[in-house]
């Protein structure tokens, strides 16, 4: 058993880098994510952690030097916010296509203004990352711990990012139970790269910088190779998060989705990060008046449990999808994916989207309450077939 | 300060395969064969976009990253990732193209060198994004023509002066600094030697000629190379913990003329601008004379 | 459709003569298609390019597999590049070769037509560069364009004393070009290139290679040093050029301090 404190979202990601005995760190800061970094750099100067600290110049070289070391065979680790993640878009594509285990936190920020939303992310949603969505400060720590083990998985072998709303986590005290060191070191051993860049070991490396060029193979071999291990990685999720319980006696749903209250339900809602937190109250209150709708939070972005929304979907007669994000010219992102994920249902329920929540805007449980509302009227079959809305 | 290698030195063990892709006559491929004989085997090296993927067939373990700006950012990353598992002995070098150094990538070059990475940065300098046809670098000498600073009725071709690079990393402050010439391998080697025992932040500028982007036959990249050192063009030297030291000092400079006139890249200059560059070189060559064996700040 | 692949090395101007031909041909009221194969490809090394030549707009955007005519602008590249591969049964190449056809080395149900291109583009121009000169051996020989077309477009690429020489080159080869003849009979000698990422066979570059006299070899190392190749060691004091790995840049006869190492013309 460990210890509680009640700390900020940023300082339970710098645990979560702590406890999993990250050997390098790139650090750049970027409001809200600074404080992450300086916790960090304190840990190192006070000896708590033995890393190596790197003060780069930007989130480029952030990124870049994170590969670097991750190829050299260490554990690397670094965290950003917003605008510097996408100024991190570059290299993060050199990261997973080079399959380096890289773990990184986004503190979201919204890539309009300061405030939250989950556009940052988005725009990255391509890059061949993992990407792990929380909606508490110890979801934060015990994800962060958890995806050093997923990302560093021979089956998987991806970066991994893990992420929480800006302000909302990253600045907001909570009690949060802190792991002992020797459960996380027995639940996280040591990284050993297969592929280290080392003298001796030139075959093997020159065949797979080989695989990386795509040179001599099939060109489109790395994506598809880069899309199995995505598909491989759904179980790996699931199976840490359930090792991960073992341990600590914590989980997060199946480690893909989160099903909230969705027991003898009509329709559920649909939300990620600190939204889906907010929800639960608003589940709760109108399950009090008896209304039969439950929440299903969507946990892992990427890769995207399609599998479970058609099973889910298969058992309700609406969704209500929230998303803190638009694709502009498009649509909401997640409301997309999981209505395409619906297609293969005979029978497919009714889906509406709703954005919410962009660059910042507040969330209130009275408006996940009207969304709720609204999901169960599509399920009675009243008003129109599918909605987008801004809430 | 380094020692010159003489050839007779060396060994007979090569570290590289021999035929590459490169055009016939290219000074990258020489820079190449040069520093991994140098290094020999315990090396690893970073390699960005530039002519490299076709010339370095170096056997060392090699990591490529389509990251054009980033070598600065990954030599930092693999130098302290092998410091953390215990592999402080490799040398971590990198062989990058004048673009990926002067240009975009001098970012993150100018901060490992503040942060005094234990890194080795090797530049081989063509004097233009060779690799895409030629395109105007950083690192183009004044009045060059490039695919991008063309001649014609209102262009003279490159109108900027070069980014004096190696100057730079010398006021940064580096552990040490080289400039060097495909034309002189003794020199280079020495260099190269010295540098791989040093720990820190070492930087290494070669002038490599490019037939196909200068305009020249290619049996001469040795000669424009020789020209450039000889007629102060490009002058050899080295700072080691600040103390400056020319490594090549001819009685006198030969004039730039016959070295510019070698190459189609310089055949549109007149007189007049002929004879601004050489007045630019003598003036850099004499503030380089007075710093010999002293102090550059 | 007519489908045509260029064979030459990276500087010769293959890609150039696919385009002035589209243009020639467009002229003569055909739909063409010039394509360059994409890559990272230097000087010297070999490329190739396509041609498309229809009777209206052209749809297909893949790359070309089965030619009716193959055009080689080198007259080595056939040891390091199978250049009738796809080719059509009784389709037509048209070559590079100073000797005649039967001699080239290629065999198959194919019709071959051969030109000193090189010698021409020597004469007119003064380099090697033989794209000009073959695509008059290529009008003639096939059929498709006329020399006026040629003539007219080649004008418009390179207006002035270029496009005259260029003339010269292309008017030359209209002339020389040899009438095609079958080569079933002839047993094929085309090299097929080793499968290696890193080391291969350059001595297909080389127009000119290094012949070394070894009593003025000093065994000074300068030319062994200088190498971008690495195709020179030394063995017992003398310098040894391995010529697979040898492109013929001749940086070695160049600074050879004795005159032990002279560039001789490749022969074929």
């Amino acid at each position: 058993m460990g210890r509680w404190e009640v700390m900020v979202g940023n300082k339970a990601i710098a645990y979560a880098a702590k406890l999993a005995r990250v050997q390098f760190i790139s650090a750049y800061p970027i409001t809200p994510q600074t404080s992450v970094v300086e916790y960090l750099a304190e840990m190192v100067a006070s000896g708590e952690l033995d890393a190596e600290f790197v003060n780069v110049e930007g989130e480029l070289t952030a990124q870049t030097a994170a590969l670097g070391a991750s190829a050299a065979g260490a554990r690397a680790f670094t965290a950003t916010s917003g605008p510097g993640l996408l100024y991190m878009h570059h290299p993060m594509h050199a990261t997973s296509g080079g399959r380096f285990p890289v773990v990184m936190a986004v503190i979201h920020r919204s890539v309009k203004g300061m405030q939250p939303d989950h556009s940052d992310m988005m725009a990255q949603r391509d890059t061949g990352w993992i990407m792990l969505e929380c909606e508490n400060s110890q979801e934060l720590l015990d994800t962060g711990i958890m995806a050093f083990k997923i990302a560093e998985d021979e089956r998987v072998r991806l970066p991994t990012i893990f992420a929480g709303d800006g302000y909302i986590l990253s600045y907001t005290a909570e009690p949060v139970e802190i792991p002992s060191q020797e459960d996380v070191d027995a639940f996280l051993p040591p990284y050993r790269s297969s592929y280290p860049l080392l003298p001796g070991l030139a075959e093997e490396a020159r065949r797979v910088q080989m695989e990386q060029w795509g040179i001599g193979q099939d060109p489109q071999l790395r994506w598809r190779r880069q899309q199995e291990a995505m598909e491989a990685a759904k179980m790996v999720i699931m199976e840490v998060n359930e090792e991960f319980y073992k341990w600590f006696g914590r989980r997060y749903g199946n480690g893909l989705v989160e099903e909230y209250r969705c027991d003898d339900v009509e329709a559920f809602i649909v939300a990620m990060g600190t939204i889906a937190s907010t929800a639960r109250t608003a589940i709760d209150r109108l399950q009090a008046k008896g209304r039969r709708i439950g929440l299903v939070k969507l946990k892992s972005f990427r890769p995207f449990p399609s599998e479970e929304f058609r099973r889910l979907g298969a058992m309700v007669r609406a969704i209500g999808v929230i998303d803190r994000n638009i694709s502009l010219g498009s649509g909401g992102i997640t409301f997309q994916e999981i209505r395409s994920s619906l297609y293969d249902l005979e029978e497919r329920p009714r889906i509406l989207g709703f954005h919410a929540g962009l660059s910042g805007k507040e969330v209130r449980v009275g408006d996940i309450e009207m969304i709720c509302e609204k999901t169960l009227r599509a399920a009675k079959g009243e008003g129109p077939p599918s909605l987008v809305e801004w809430i | 300060m380094s020692r010159p290698i003489p050839l007779h030195e060396l060994g007979d063990k090569e570290y590289i395969d021999p035929a590459n892709q490169a055009c016939q006559g290219c000074g990258g491929a020489i820079v190449s064969r040069l520093v991994s004989k140098a290094l020999g085997e315990g090396f690893v090296r970073a390699e960005v976009a530039c002519c490299g993927p076709a010339f370095m067939n170096i056997r060392a373990p090699s990591i490529y990253v389509e990251v054009f700006e980033g070598a600065g950012a990954l030599m930092t990353g693999i130098s302290r990732g092998l410091k953390r598992i215990g592999r402080e002995d490799v040398v971590v070098m990198g062989i990058i193209g004048d673009g990926g150094t002067v240009d975009i990538g001098f970012q993150g070059l100018s901060a490992a060198a503040e942060r005094n990475e234990n890194i080795l940065w090797v530049c081989y300098d063509n004097e233009a994004y060779m690799n895409t046809g030629g395109q105007k670098s950083g690192a183009t000498t004044l009045y060059a023509a490039t695919t991008t600073t063309p001649i014609g009725e209102y262009s003279r071709g490159k109108l900027e002066r070069r980014k004096n690079v190696p100057l730079l990393m010398a006021m940064q402050g580096a552990p040490y600094v080289a400039t060097a010439s495909v034309a002189f391998p003794e020199d280079l080697l020495g260099k190269l030697i010295h540098a791989k025992g040093i720990k820190g932040f070492r930087y290494i500028h070669v002038s490599s000629p490019c037939p196909t982007g200068w305009g020249y036959d290619p049996k001469d990249t040795i000669k424009v190379a020789r020209g450039m050192v000889q007629s102060g063009l490009w002058p050899l030297y080295e700072v080691s913990d600040g103390i400056l030291r020319l490594n090549y000092k001819p009685r006198e400079l030969k004039p730039v003329r016959e070295v510019l006139k070698m190459q189609g890249r310089f055949r549109h200059l007149n007189d007049e601008e002929i004879d601004r560059i050489q007045r630019e070189v003598d003036t850099f060559w004499r503030r380089l004379v007075a710093k010999d064996g002293g102090e550059i700040f | 459709m007519i489908e045509v692949r260029f064979h030459g090395r990276g500087g010769q101007g293959a890609v150039t003569a696919v385009r002035i031909l589209a243009s020639a041909l467009y002229l003569e009221g055909k739909y063409t298609q010039a394509i360059p194969m994409y890559g990272t490809e230097r000087r010297g090394a070999p490329v190739v390019a396509f041609l498309r030549i229809g009777e209206s707009r052209i749809n297909e955007r893949d790359l070309v597999h089965n030619p009716d005519i193959v055009v080689v602008l080198d007259p080595l590249l056939s040891r390091t590049v199978p250049v009738t591969e796809g080719l059509k049964e009784g389709g037509l190449i048209v070559m590079n070769f100073p000797k005649p056809g039967t001699e080239a080395g290629i065999g198959g149900r194919f019709m071959l037509a051969t030109v000193d291109a090189t010698g021409i583009a020597l004469e007119a121009l003064g380099r090697p560069i033989t794209n000009t000169a073959m695509l008059g051996a290529f009008a003639k020989a096939s059929g498709l364009v006329s020399l006026e077309s040629l003539e007219k477009t080649l004008l418009e690429h390179w207006p002035g004393r270029l496009g005259e020489m260029n003339l010269r080159a292309l008017r030359t080869a209209y002339e020389r070009v040899t009438p095609p003849v079958d080569v079933s009979g002839i047993q094929a000698q085309e090299k097929r290139p080793r499968e290696e990422i890193f080391s291969k066979d350059v001595s297909s570059w080389r127009i000119f290679k290094p012949q070394l006299d070894e009593d003025r070899c000093v065994g000074c190392r300068r030319c062994y040093i200088y190498c971008p190749e690495v195709a020179i060691s030394m063995i017992q004091g003398k310098a040894r050029v391995d010529y697979s790995s040898c492109k013929g840049c001749g940086i070695c006869g160049e600074e050879c301090p004795t005159g032990a190492i002279s560039m001789v013309q490749e022969a074929l």
